[in-house]
Protein backbone atom coordinates (compact mmCIF):
# COMPACT_ATOMS: atom_id res chain seq x y z
CA UNK A 1 0.00 0.00 0.00
CA UNK A 2 2.89 2.33 0.79
CA UNK A 3 6.29 1.91 -0.78
CA UNK A 4 9.10 4.23 0.25
CA UNK A 5 12.42 3.87 -1.54
CA UNK A 6 15.64 5.65 -0.57
CA UNK A 7 13.69 8.71 0.48
CA UNK A 8 15.63 11.71 1.70
CA UNK A 9 14.75 15.26 2.58
CA UNK A 10 17.01 18.02 3.76
CA UNK A 11 16.25 21.52 4.96
CA UNK A 12 19.35 23.41 3.93
CA UNK A 13 22.27 21.64 5.59
CA UNK A 14 20.02 19.71 7.97
CA UNK A 15 19.11 16.23 6.79
CA UNK A 16 15.64 15.51 8.18
CA UNK A 17 15.29 12.15 6.45
CA UNK A 18 18.10 10.21 4.85
CA UNK A 19 17.91 7.12 2.65
CA UNK A 20 14.69 5.81 4.18
CA UNK A 21 13.07 2.71 2.70
CA UNK A 22 10.13 0.70 4.00
CA UNK A 23 6.85 -0.85 2.89
CA UNK A 24 3.42 -1.02 4.41
CA UNK A 25 1.22 -3.83 3.12
CA UNK A 26 -2.54 -3.65 2.71
CA UNK A 27 -4.43 -4.24 5.96
CA UNK A 28 -1.52 -3.55 8.29
CA UNK A 29 -1.62 -1.09 11.17
CA UNK A 30 1.88 0.29 11.39
CA UNK A 31 3.31 2.51 14.08
CA UNK A 32 5.79 5.09 12.92
CA UNK A 33 8.07 5.52 15.89
CA UNK A 34 10.88 7.81 16.78
CA UNK A 35 11.94 10.51 19.19
CA UNK A 36 10.95 14.09 18.44
CA UNK A 37 12.83 15.39 15.44
CA UNK A 38 13.43 11.94 13.99
CA UNK A 39 11.82 12.90 10.70
CA UNK A 40 8.44 11.26 11.24
CA UNK A 41 6.28 14.24 10.27
CA UNK A 42 8.55 15.08 7.35
CA UNK A 43 8.15 11.56 5.95
CA UNK A 44 4.39 11.58 6.41
CA UNK A 45 4.14 15.00 4.77
CA UNK A 46 6.08 13.75 1.78
CA UNK A 47 3.69 10.80 1.53
CA UNK A 48 0.72 13.19 1.69
CA UNK A 49 2.17 15.32 -1.10
CA UNK A 50 2.61 18.37 1.14
CA UNK A 51 6.40 18.33 0.92
CA UNK A 52 8.65 17.31 -1.91
CA UNK A 53 11.48 14.87 -1.29
CA UNK A 54 15.10 15.82 -1.96
CA UNK A 55 15.79 12.33 -3.20
CA UNK A 56 14.25 8.88 -3.60
CA UNK A 57 10.62 8.14 -4.29
CA UNK A 58 7.41 7.09 -2.58
CA UNK A 59 4.15 5.67 -3.81
CA UNK A 60 0.69 5.05 -2.42
CA UNK A 61 -1.35 2.18 -3.85
CA UNK A 62 0.99 2.14 -6.82
CA UNK A 63 0.69 5.87 -7.53
CA UNK A 64 3.82 7.98 -7.25
CA UNK A 65 3.22 10.75 -4.72
CA UNK A 66 4.80 13.37 -6.98
CA UNK A 67 4.08 12.23 -10.54
CA UNK A 68 0.54 10.98 -9.82
CA UNK A 69 -0.19 13.12 -6.80
CA UNK A 70 -3.94 13.46 -7.32
CA UNK A 71 -4.45 9.71 -7.84
CA UNK A 72 -2.33 8.94 -4.77
CA UNK A 73 -4.26 11.46 -2.65
CA UNK A 74 -7.59 9.89 -3.58
CA UNK A 75 -6.42 6.71 -1.85
CA UNK A 76 -5.28 8.54 1.25
CA UNK A 77 -6.94 10.04 4.29
CA UNK A 78 -4.34 12.26 5.93
CA UNK A 79 -4.54 13.91 9.31
CA UNK A 80 -1.87 16.53 9.89
CA UNK A 81 -0.15 16.95 13.23
CA UNK A 82 -2.35 18.99 15.65
CA UNK A 83 -5.13 18.75 13.06
CA UNK A 84 -5.39 22.39 11.88
CA UNK A 85 -9.02 23.39 11.16
CA UNK A 86 -10.99 26.55 10.35
CA UNK A 87 -12.28 27.93 13.66
CA UNK A 88 -15.06 29.96 12.02
CA UNK A 89 -16.79 26.91 10.55
CA UNK A 90 -19.21 24.51 12.18
CA UNK A 91 -18.20 20.86 12.32
CA UNK A 92 -20.83 19.69 9.84
CA UNK A 93 -20.08 22.59 7.46
CA UNK A 94 -16.40 21.81 7.61
CA UNK A 95 -16.87 18.13 6.83
CA UNK A 96 -19.25 18.97 3.97
CA UNK A 97 -16.64 21.37 2.59
CA UNK A 98 -13.92 18.77 2.87
CA UNK A 99 -16.00 16.05 1.24
CA UNK A 100 -16.76 18.34 -1.69
CA UNK A 101 -13.09 19.24 -1.93
CA UNK A 102 -12.16 15.57 -1.99
CA UNK A 103 -14.60 14.92 -4.79
CA UNK A 104 -17.31 12.97 -2.97
CA UNK A 105 -20.35 13.03 -5.31
CA UNK A 106 -23.09 15.42 -4.21
CA UNK A 107 -25.63 12.63 -3.69
CA UNK A 108 -23.34 10.75 -1.30
CA UNK A 109 -22.07 13.78 0.58
CA UNK A 110 -24.73 14.09 3.25
CA UNK A 111 -24.70 10.41 4.11
CA UNK A 112 -20.89 10.39 4.22
CA UNK A 113 -20.77 13.37 6.55
CA UNK A 114 -23.26 11.66 8.86
CA UNK A 115 -21.32 8.41 8.73
CA UNK A 116 -18.03 10.10 9.64
CA UNK A 117 -19.59 12.22 12.37
CA UNK A 118 -20.82 8.95 13.84
CA UNK A 119 -17.58 7.06 13.26
CA UNK A 120 -15.37 9.71 14.84
CA UNK A 121 -17.93 10.22 17.62
CA UNK A 122 -18.44 13.89 16.97
CA UNK A 123 -22.17 13.82 16.09
CA UNK A 124 -23.00 15.63 19.33
CA UNK A 125 -20.99 18.69 18.25
CA UNK A 126 -22.03 18.69 14.57
CA UNK A 127 -23.56 22.16 14.92
CA UNK A 128 -20.82 23.70 17.07
CA UNK A 129 -18.20 26.15 15.81
CA UNK A 130 -14.83 24.42 15.56
CA UNK A 131 -13.23 27.33 17.42
CA UNK A 132 -15.30 26.42 20.48
CA UNK A 133 -14.25 22.76 20.58
CA UNK A 134 -11.79 21.17 22.98
CA UNK A 135 -8.57 19.72 21.64
CA UNK A 136 -9.89 16.18 21.89
CA UNK A 137 -12.91 17.02 19.78
CA UNK A 138 -10.82 18.90 17.24
CA UNK A 139 -8.53 15.93 16.90
CA UNK A 140 -11.53 13.73 16.21
CA UNK A 141 -12.93 16.18 13.67
CA UNK A 142 -9.55 15.86 11.93
CA UNK A 143 -10.01 12.11 11.98
CA UNK A 144 -13.55 12.41 10.58
CA UNK A 145 -12.08 14.56 7.82
CA UNK A 146 -9.46 11.91 7.02
CA UNK A 147 -12.26 9.35 6.67
CA UNK A 148 -14.69 11.45 4.67
CA UNK A 149 -13.89 10.12 1.19
CA UNK A 150 -13.68 6.50 2.41
CA UNK A 151 -9.98 6.07 1.59
CA UNK A 152 -8.43 2.61 2.00
CA UNK A 153 -5.32 4.14 3.60
CA UNK A 154 -5.08 6.42 6.63
CA UNK A 155 -1.97 8.35 7.58
CA UNK A 156 -2.31 9.94 11.00
CA UNK A 157 0.38 12.22 12.36
CA UNK A 158 0.39 11.97 16.16
CA UNK A 159 -3.35 11.45 16.51
CA UNK A 160 -3.20 11.44 20.32
CA UNK A 161 -0.74 14.32 20.89
CA UNK A 162 -1.90 16.73 23.55
CA UNK A 163 -4.94 14.72 24.63
CA UNK A 164 -5.81 13.72 28.17
CA UNK A 165 -5.76 10.02 29.14
CA UNK A 166 -9.50 9.55 28.57
CA UNK A 167 -9.36 11.13 25.16
CA UNK A 168 -6.30 9.08 24.28
CA UNK A 169 -8.22 5.93 25.15
CA UNK A 170 -11.13 7.01 23.00
CA UNK A 171 -8.97 7.85 19.99
CA UNK A 172 -7.14 4.54 20.37
CA UNK A 173 -10.41 2.64 20.47
CA UNK A 174 -11.45 4.52 17.36
CA UNK A 175 -8.25 3.61 15.54
CA UNK A 176 -8.64 -0.01 16.61
CA UNK A 177 -12.15 -0.07 15.15
CA UNK A 178 -10.89 1.48 11.90
CA UNK A 179 -8.11 -1.08 11.64
CA UNK A 180 -10.62 -3.71 10.50
CA UNK A 181 -11.00 -2.25 7.03
CA UNK A 182 -8.23 0.29 6.63
CA UNK A 183 -4.50 0.25 6.24
CA UNK A 184 -3.16 2.65 8.83
CA UNK A 185 0.21 4.34 9.31
CA UNK A 186 0.29 6.39 12.48
CA UNK A 187 3.18 8.28 13.95
CA UNK A 188 3.78 8.64 17.64
CA UNK A 189 6.50 8.83 20.23
CA UNK A 190 4.34 7.12 22.82
CA UNK A 191 5.28 3.46 22.88
CA UNK A 192 2.31 2.12 24.75
CA UNK A 193 0.25 3.50 21.89
CA UNK A 194 2.06 1.33 19.40
CA UNK A 195 1.73 -1.70 21.65
CA UNK A 196 -1.98 -0.99 22.03
CA UNK A 197 -2.91 -0.34 18.43
CA UNK A 198 -0.27 -1.51 15.98
CA UNK A 199 0.83 -4.85 14.67
CA UNK A 200 4.06 -3.55 13.19
CA UNK A 201 6.40 -0.66 13.74
CA UNK A 202 8.90 1.36 11.76
CA UNK A 203 11.48 2.96 14.06
CA UNK A 204 13.26 6.11 12.98
CA UNK A 205 16.09 8.04 14.60
CA UNK A 206 17.81 11.11 13.18
CA UNK A 207 16.07 10.56 9.88
CA UNK A 208 17.33 7.01 9.45
CA UNK A 209 15.54 3.71 9.66
CA UNK A 210 16.80 1.86 12.74
CA UNK A 211 14.34 -1.01 12.93
CA UNK A 212 11.27 -2.41 11.24
CA UNK A 213 9.20 -5.43 12.10
CA UNK A 214 6.31 -6.75 14.11
CA UNK A 215 6.02 -5.55 17.70
CA UNK A 216 7.07 -9.00 18.98
CA UNK A 217 10.11 -9.06 16.73
CA UNK A 218 11.14 -5.65 17.98
CA UNK A 219 10.66 -6.65 21.58
CA UNK A 220 12.76 -9.75 20.87
CA UNK A 221 15.64 -7.49 19.85
CA UNK A 222 16.16 -6.56 23.45
CA UNK A 223 18.21 -9.15 25.34
CA UNK A 224 16.30 -10.67 28.24
CA UNK A 225 17.99 -10.68 31.63
CA UNK A 226 18.25 -13.61 33.95
CA UNK A 227 17.84 -12.80 37.62
CA UNK A 228 18.99 -15.29 40.22
CA UNK A 229 18.75 -15.12 43.98
CA UNK A 230 21.47 -17.31 45.41
CA UNK A 231 22.91 -18.35 48.73
CA UNK A 232 26.51 -19.43 49.02
CA UNK A 233 30.10 -18.26 48.75
CA UNK A 234 30.35 -15.24 46.44
CA UNK A 235 33.74 -16.27 45.07
CA UNK A 236 32.43 -19.68 44.05
CA UNK A 237 29.36 -18.15 42.45
CA UNK A 238 31.49 -15.72 40.47
CA UNK A 239 33.73 -18.51 39.31
CA UNK A 240 30.86 -20.74 38.21
CA UNK A 241 29.19 -17.93 36.32
CA UNK A 242 32.38 -16.90 34.57
CA UNK A 243 32.97 -20.49 33.44
CA UNK A 244 29.49 -20.95 32.02
CA UNK A 245 29.20 -20.23 28.32
CA UNK A 246 26.56 -17.78 27.10
CA UNK A 247 26.68 -15.35 29.98
CA UNK A 248 27.32 -11.76 29.05
CA UNK A 249 27.65 -9.06 31.63
CA UNK A 250 26.94 -9.91 35.22
CA UNK A 251 26.21 -7.91 38.30
CA UNK A 252 26.33 -9.57 41.68
CA UNK A 253 25.16 -7.70 44.72
CA UNK A 254 24.00 -8.57 48.21
CA UNK A 255 20.26 -9.03 48.53
CA UNK A 256 19.21 -9.43 52.17
CA UNK A 257 21.14 -12.38 53.50
CA UNK A 258 21.47 -13.81 49.99
CA UNK A 259 23.06 -12.59 46.77
CA UNK A 260 21.37 -11.36 43.64
CA UNK A 261 22.94 -11.98 40.25
CA UNK A 262 21.64 -10.11 37.24
CA UNK A 263 22.96 -11.67 34.05
CA UNK A 264 22.57 -10.82 30.43
CA UNK A 265 22.47 -13.71 28.00
CA UNK A 266 24.35 -13.63 24.76
CA UNK A 267 22.15 -16.10 22.87
CA UNK A 268 20.16 -14.51 20.03
CA UNK A 269 17.00 -16.64 20.12
CA UNK A 270 14.72 -17.84 22.87
CA UNK A 271 15.78 -21.48 22.61
CA UNK A 272 19.42 -20.53 23.08
CA UNK A 273 18.56 -18.36 26.05
CA UNK A 274 16.58 -21.17 27.67
CA UNK A 275 19.51 -23.54 27.14
CA UNK A 276 21.91 -21.09 28.77
CA UNK A 277 19.56 -20.71 31.72
CA UNK A 278 19.48 -24.46 32.10
CA UNK A 279 23.28 -24.66 31.99
CA UNK A 280 23.69 -21.93 34.58
CA UNK A 281 21.26 -23.51 36.99
CA UNK A 282 22.87 -26.90 36.54
CA UNK A 283 26.38 -25.55 37.13
CA UNK A 284 25.29 -23.67 40.23
CA UNK A 285 23.51 -26.70 41.64
CA UNK A 286 26.56 -28.87 40.97
CA UNK A 287 28.65 -26.36 42.94
CA UNK A 288 26.11 -26.73 45.78
CA UNK A 289 25.04 -23.11 45.61
CA UNK A 290 21.56 -22.57 47.05
CA UNK A 291 19.18 -21.37 44.34
CA UNK A 292 16.23 -19.49 45.78
CA UNK A 293 14.81 -17.83 42.72
CA UNK A 294 15.28 -17.90 38.94
CA UNK A 295 13.43 -15.53 36.67
CA UNK A 296 13.86 -13.83 33.35
CA UNK A 297 12.73 -10.34 32.44
CA UNK A 298 11.56 -9.67 28.93
CA UNK A 299 12.83 -6.43 27.47
CA UNK A 300 10.10 -3.82 27.19
CA UNK A 301 9.54 -1.95 23.97
CA UNK A 302 10.74 1.14 25.82
CA UNK A 303 14.14 -0.42 26.44
CA UNK A 304 14.42 -1.61 22.85
CA UNK A 305 13.40 1.82 21.61
CA UNK A 306 15.88 3.57 23.87
CA UNK A 307 18.67 1.21 22.83
CA UNK A 308 17.88 1.58 19.12
CA UNK A 309 17.47 5.32 19.01
CA UNK A 310 20.30 6.15 21.40
CA UNK A 311 22.70 3.95 19.53
CA UNK A 312 21.89 5.85 16.39
CA UNK A 313 22.33 9.18 18.12
CA UNK A 314 25.67 8.05 19.56
CA UNK A 315 27.15 6.92 16.28
CA UNK A 316 25.97 10.18 14.77
CA UNK A 317 27.76 12.15 17.48
CA UNK A 318 30.92 10.10 17.10
CA UNK A 319 30.92 10.69 13.38
CA UNK A 320 30.43 14.36 14.11
CA UNK A 321 33.33 14.38 16.57
CA UNK A 322 35.63 12.71 14.06
CA UNK A 323 34.84 15.38 11.56
CA UNK B 1 -11.25 22.67 -12.61
CA UNK B 2 -11.47 20.45 -9.52
CA UNK B 3 -11.62 22.27 -6.22
CA UNK B 4 -12.43 25.71 -7.60
CA UNK B 5 -16.09 25.74 -6.57
CA UNK B 6 -15.77 24.52 -2.95
CA UNK B 7 -12.76 26.80 -2.37
CA UNK B 8 -14.66 29.73 -3.87
CA UNK B 9 -17.67 29.14 -1.62
CA UNK B 10 -15.61 28.74 1.53
CA UNK B 11 -13.55 31.80 0.78
CA UNK B 12 -16.67 33.94 0.29
CA UNK B 13 -18.06 32.62 3.55
CA UNK B 14 -14.78 33.21 5.40
CA UNK B 15 -14.67 36.83 4.21
CA UNK B 16 -18.12 37.63 5.40
CA UNK B 17 -17.55 36.23 8.88
CA UNK B 18 -14.40 38.29 9.43
CA UNK B 19 -15.00 41.79 10.79
CA UNK B 20 -12.16 43.19 8.71
CA UNK B 21 -14.07 42.67 5.45
CA UNK B 22 -17.00 44.64 6.82
CA UNK B 23 -14.75 47.41 8.13
CA UNK B 24 -13.05 47.72 4.74
CA UNK B 25 -16.40 47.72 2.97
CA UNK B 26 -17.82 50.39 5.27
CA UNK B 27 -14.77 52.61 4.91
CA UNK B 28 -14.89 52.15 1.16
CA UNK B 29 -18.55 53.09 0.90
CA UNK B 30 -18.08 56.08 3.23
CA UNK B 31 -15.37 57.43 0.97
CA UNK B 32 -17.39 56.74 -2.16
CA UNK B 33 -20.43 58.40 -0.59
CA UNK B 34 -18.39 61.47 0.27
CA UNK B 35 -16.92 61.43 -3.22
CA UNK B 36 -20.37 61.35 -4.79
CA UNK B 37 -21.69 64.02 -2.45
CA UNK B 38 -18.87 66.40 -3.37
CA UNK B 39 -19.41 65.84 -7.08
CA UNK B 40 -23.15 66.44 -6.88
CA UNK B 41 -22.52 69.50 -4.71
CA UNK B 42 -20.10 70.84 -7.31
CA UNK B 43 -22.45 70.28 -10.25
CA UNK B 44 -25.47 71.62 -8.44
CA UNK B 45 -23.72 75.04 -8.44
CA UNK B 46 -23.05 75.01 -12.19
CA UNK B 47 -25.48 76.51 -14.64
CA UNK B 48 -24.65 74.66 -17.83
CA UNK B 49 -23.07 71.26 -18.33
CA UNK B 50 -21.02 70.12 -21.27
CA UNK B 51 -22.10 66.78 -22.66
CA UNK B 52 -18.97 64.79 -21.75
CA UNK B 53 -18.28 66.23 -18.31
CA UNK B 54 -21.36 65.44 -16.24
CA UNK B 55 -21.37 63.98 -12.74
CA UNK B 56 -21.12 60.37 -13.97
CA UNK B 57 -18.01 61.08 -16.04
CA UNK B 58 -16.50 62.97 -13.15
CA UNK B 59 -17.31 60.19 -10.71
CA UNK B 60 -15.45 57.62 -12.79
CA UNK B 61 -12.82 59.65 -14.46
CA UNK B 62 -11.79 62.97 -13.04
CA UNK B 63 -10.93 62.69 -9.36
CA UNK B 64 -8.44 60.89 -7.16
CA UNK B 65 -11.15 59.72 -4.80
CA UNK B 66 -11.96 56.76 -6.98
CA UNK B 67 -8.48 55.22 -6.89
CA UNK B 68 -7.35 55.99 -3.39
CA UNK B 69 -9.72 53.49 -1.77
CA UNK B 70 -8.57 50.81 -4.22
CA UNK B 71 -5.02 51.19 -2.96
CA UNK B 72 -6.06 50.09 0.52
CA UNK B 73 -9.14 47.97 -0.17
CA UNK B 74 -7.51 45.52 -2.57
CA UNK B 75 -4.59 44.65 -0.24
CA UNK B 76 -6.98 44.23 2.69
CA UNK B 77 -9.26 41.91 0.73
CA UNK B 78 -6.43 39.72 -0.50
CA UNK B 79 -3.92 39.70 2.36
CA UNK B 80 -5.43 36.78 4.24
CA UNK B 81 -5.96 34.45 1.23
CA UNK B 82 -2.79 32.40 1.66
CA UNK B 83 -0.82 34.12 4.42
CA UNK B 84 -3.45 33.29 7.04
CA UNK B 85 -3.67 29.63 5.99
CA UNK B 86 0.08 29.29 6.22
CA UNK B 87 0.23 30.95 9.61
CA UNK B 88 -2.56 28.73 11.01
CA UNK B 89 -1.31 25.57 9.37
CA UNK B 90 -4.64 25.05 7.60
CA UNK B 91 -2.73 25.12 4.32
CA UNK B 92 -1.62 21.56 5.04
CA UNK B 93 -5.09 19.95 4.88
CA UNK B 94 -5.76 22.15 1.86
CA UNK B 95 -2.72 20.97 -0.09
CA UNK B 96 -3.25 17.31 0.77
CA UNK B 97 -6.57 16.90 -1.03
CA UNK B 98 -6.79 15.76 -4.64
CA UNK B 99 -7.25 19.18 -6.28
CA UNK B 100 -5.08 21.11 -8.70
CA UNK B 101 -3.18 24.12 -7.45
CA UNK B 102 -4.74 26.24 -10.19
CA UNK B 103 -8.21 25.38 -8.85
CA UNK B 104 -7.17 26.45 -5.37
CA UNK B 105 -5.67 29.76 -6.54
CA UNK B 106 -8.52 30.61 -8.91
CA UNK B 107 -11.17 29.71 -6.34
CA UNK B 108 -9.64 32.08 -3.83
CA UNK B 109 -9.06 34.82 -6.39
CA UNK B 110 -12.58 34.68 -7.82
CA UNK B 111 -14.02 34.90 -4.31
CA UNK B 112 -12.27 38.20 -3.60
CA UNK B 113 -13.20 39.44 -7.06
CA UNK B 114 -16.86 38.79 -6.29
CA UNK B 115 -16.52 40.55 -2.93
CA UNK B 116 -14.85 43.47 -4.66
CA UNK B 117 -17.71 43.70 -7.18
CA UNK B 118 -20.18 43.49 -4.30
CA UNK B 119 -18.50 46.49 -2.70
CA UNK B 120 -19.21 48.53 -5.78
CA UNK B 121 -22.79 47.36 -6.02
CA UNK B 122 -24.27 49.96 -3.63
CA UNK B 123 -22.73 52.77 -5.72
CA UNK B 124 -25.21 51.85 -8.47
CA UNK B 125 -27.68 53.59 -6.21
CA UNK B 126 -25.89 56.90 -6.96
CA UNK B 127 -26.42 56.34 -10.66
CA UNK B 128 -30.09 55.55 -10.09
CA UNK B 129 -30.34 58.74 -8.06
CA UNK B 130 -28.77 60.81 -10.86
CA UNK B 131 -31.04 59.10 -13.38
CA UNK B 132 -34.04 60.06 -11.35
CA UNK B 133 -33.26 63.79 -11.32
CA UNK B 134 -31.46 64.13 -14.61
CA UNK B 135 -30.23 62.28 -17.62
CA UNK B 136 -27.70 59.50 -17.31
CA UNK B 137 -25.90 57.89 -20.24
CA UNK B 138 -26.06 54.26 -19.20
CA UNK B 139 -23.37 53.30 -21.73
CA UNK B 140 -20.97 55.47 -19.83
CA UNK B 141 -22.07 53.96 -16.53
CA UNK B 142 -21.43 50.50 -18.00
CA UNK B 143 -17.99 51.36 -19.35
CA UNK B 144 -17.14 53.11 -16.08
CA UNK B 145 -17.95 50.02 -14.03
CA UNK B 146 -16.16 47.82 -16.56
CA UNK B 147 -12.99 49.86 -16.03
CA UNK B 148 -13.37 49.82 -12.26
CA UNK B 149 -13.72 46.02 -12.29
CA UNK B 150 -10.92 45.55 -14.84
CA UNK B 151 -8.43 47.66 -12.89
CA UNK B 152 -9.51 46.12 -9.58
CA UNK B 153 -9.09 42.60 -11.00
CA UNK B 154 -5.43 43.34 -11.62
CA UNK B 155 -4.89 44.84 -8.18
CA UNK B 156 -6.57 41.84 -6.56
CA UNK B 157 -4.40 39.43 -8.56
CA UNK B 158 -1.31 41.30 -7.33
CA UNK B 159 -2.64 41.01 -3.77
CA UNK B 160 -3.27 37.28 -4.21
CA UNK B 161 0.30 36.87 -5.36
CA UNK B 162 1.86 38.73 -2.45
CA UNK B 163 -0.32 36.80 -0.01
CA UNK B 164 1.11 33.56 -1.37
CA UNK B 165 4.65 34.91 -1.15
CA UNK B 166 4.56 36.53 2.28
CA UNK B 167 4.30 34.58 5.49
CA UNK B 168 2.37 37.21 7.42
CA UNK B 169 -0.77 39.04 6.42
CA UNK B 170 0.78 42.39 7.25
CA UNK B 171 3.72 41.80 4.92
CA UNK B 172 1.32 40.60 2.24
CA UNK B 173 -0.82 43.74 2.56
CA UNK B 174 2.16 46.09 2.62
CA UNK B 175 3.90 44.58 -0.38
CA UNK B 176 0.74 44.49 -2.47
CA UNK B 177 -0.10 48.08 -1.47
CA UNK B 178 3.38 49.11 -2.54
CA UNK B 179 3.16 47.20 -5.82
CA UNK B 180 -0.25 48.69 -6.60
CA UNK B 181 0.86 52.19 -5.67
CA UNK B 182 3.99 51.71 -7.77
CA UNK B 183 1.91 50.66 -10.75
CA UNK B 184 -0.34 53.65 -10.24
CA UNK B 185 2.63 56.00 -9.93
CA UNK B 186 4.11 54.81 -13.22
CA UNK B 187 0.82 55.88 -14.75
CA UNK B 188 1.19 59.32 -13.22
CA UNK B 189 4.39 59.60 -15.26
CA UNK B 190 2.09 60.47 -18.12
CA UNK B 191 1.82 63.99 -16.71
CA UNK B 192 5.48 64.30 -15.74
CA UNK B 193 7.67 62.85 -18.47
CA UNK B 194 8.44 64.97 -21.51
CA UNK B 195 7.03 63.93 -24.85
CA UNK B 196 8.57 60.61 -25.86
CA UNK B 197 8.69 56.86 -25.24
CA UNK B 198 8.59 57.08 -21.44
CA UNK B 199 5.52 59.22 -21.51
CA UNK B 200 3.81 56.96 -24.00
CA UNK B 201 4.58 53.88 -21.90
CA UNK B 202 3.32 55.61 -18.78
CA UNK B 203 0.15 56.51 -20.61
CA UNK B 204 -0.42 52.86 -21.53
CA UNK B 205 -0.19 51.55 -17.99
CA UNK B 206 -1.98 54.50 -16.41
CA UNK B 207 -5.09 53.58 -14.47
CA UNK B 208 -5.90 57.27 -14.47
CA UNK B 209 -5.85 57.53 -18.27
CA UNK B 210 -7.87 54.35 -18.54
CA UNK B 211 -10.57 55.69 -16.22
CA UNK B 212 -10.61 58.94 -18.19
CA UNK B 213 -11.15 57.07 -21.44
CA UNK B 214 -13.71 54.66 -20.11
CA UNK B 215 -15.61 57.38 -18.28
CA UNK B 216 -16.14 59.01 -21.65
CA UNK B 217 -17.35 55.74 -23.14
CA UNK B 218 -14.10 55.00 -24.98
CA UNK B 219 -13.58 51.28 -24.44
CA UNK B 220 -10.07 50.64 -25.74
CA UNK B 221 -9.39 46.92 -26.08
CA UNK B 222 -5.63 47.51 -25.64
CA UNK B 223 -6.32 48.72 -22.13
CA UNK B 224 -8.39 45.61 -21.39
CA UNK B 225 -5.59 43.42 -22.70
CA UNK B 226 -3.17 45.21 -20.37
CA UNK B 227 -5.55 44.70 -17.44
CA UNK B 228 -5.84 41.01 -18.32
CA UNK B 229 -2.03 40.74 -18.28
CA UNK B 230 -1.98 42.19 -14.77
CA UNK B 231 -4.47 39.47 -13.80
CA UNK B 232 -2.93 36.47 -15.52
CA UNK B 233 0.72 37.08 -14.73
CA UNK B 234 0.40 37.42 -10.92
CA UNK B 235 -2.02 34.47 -10.77
CA UNK B 236 0.40 32.34 -12.74
CA UNK B 237 3.17 33.31 -10.33
CA UNK B 238 0.84 32.49 -7.43
CA UNK B 239 0.28 28.95 -8.74
CA UNK B 240 4.03 28.48 -9.10
CA UNK B 241 4.65 29.91 -5.61
CA UNK B 242 2.14 27.51 -4.02
CA UNK B 243 3.71 24.57 -5.87
CA UNK B 244 7.13 25.76 -4.74
CA UNK B 245 6.19 25.41 -1.05
CA UNK B 246 6.39 21.68 -1.56
CA UNK B 247 10.05 22.04 -2.47
CA UNK B 248 11.02 24.16 0.50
Amino acid sequence: MIVVEHLSKSYGALAAVSDLSFRVERGQVVGFLGPNGAGKSTTLRILAGFLGASGGRASIAGFDVVEERLDALRQLGYMAETSPLYPEMKVREYLAFRSELKGVPRTKRRADVDRCLELARVSDVAGVLIGHLSKGYRQRVGLADALIHSPPLLILDEPTAGLDPNQIREVRALIASLAENHTILLSTHILSEVEATCSRAVVLAKGRLVAIGSIDELRGRGRPELILTLRGDEAIIRQVLSETAGVGSRVIEPHGEALRATLSLTAEDEAGQAETTERIVHALATATVGIREVRTTKATLEEVFAALTQHEARTENEAEAKR
Amino acid sequence: MRGLWPIFKRELFAHFVTPLAWVAMTAFLLIQGLHFFLIVQHFAGQLDLSADAGPVQTYFGQTMMLYLPLLFVCPILTMRLFAEERRNGTIEPLLTVPIQTAGLVLGKYLAVLVIYATMWLPTLFYMALLGRYGEVDWHIVASGYLAVIAIGSGYLAIGTMTSAMAKSQLTAALTSAMAITGLFMIGVGEFIFPEGLARELAGHVSAWAQMNDFSRGIVDSRRLVFDATIVVLPLFITVRAVDAWRLE
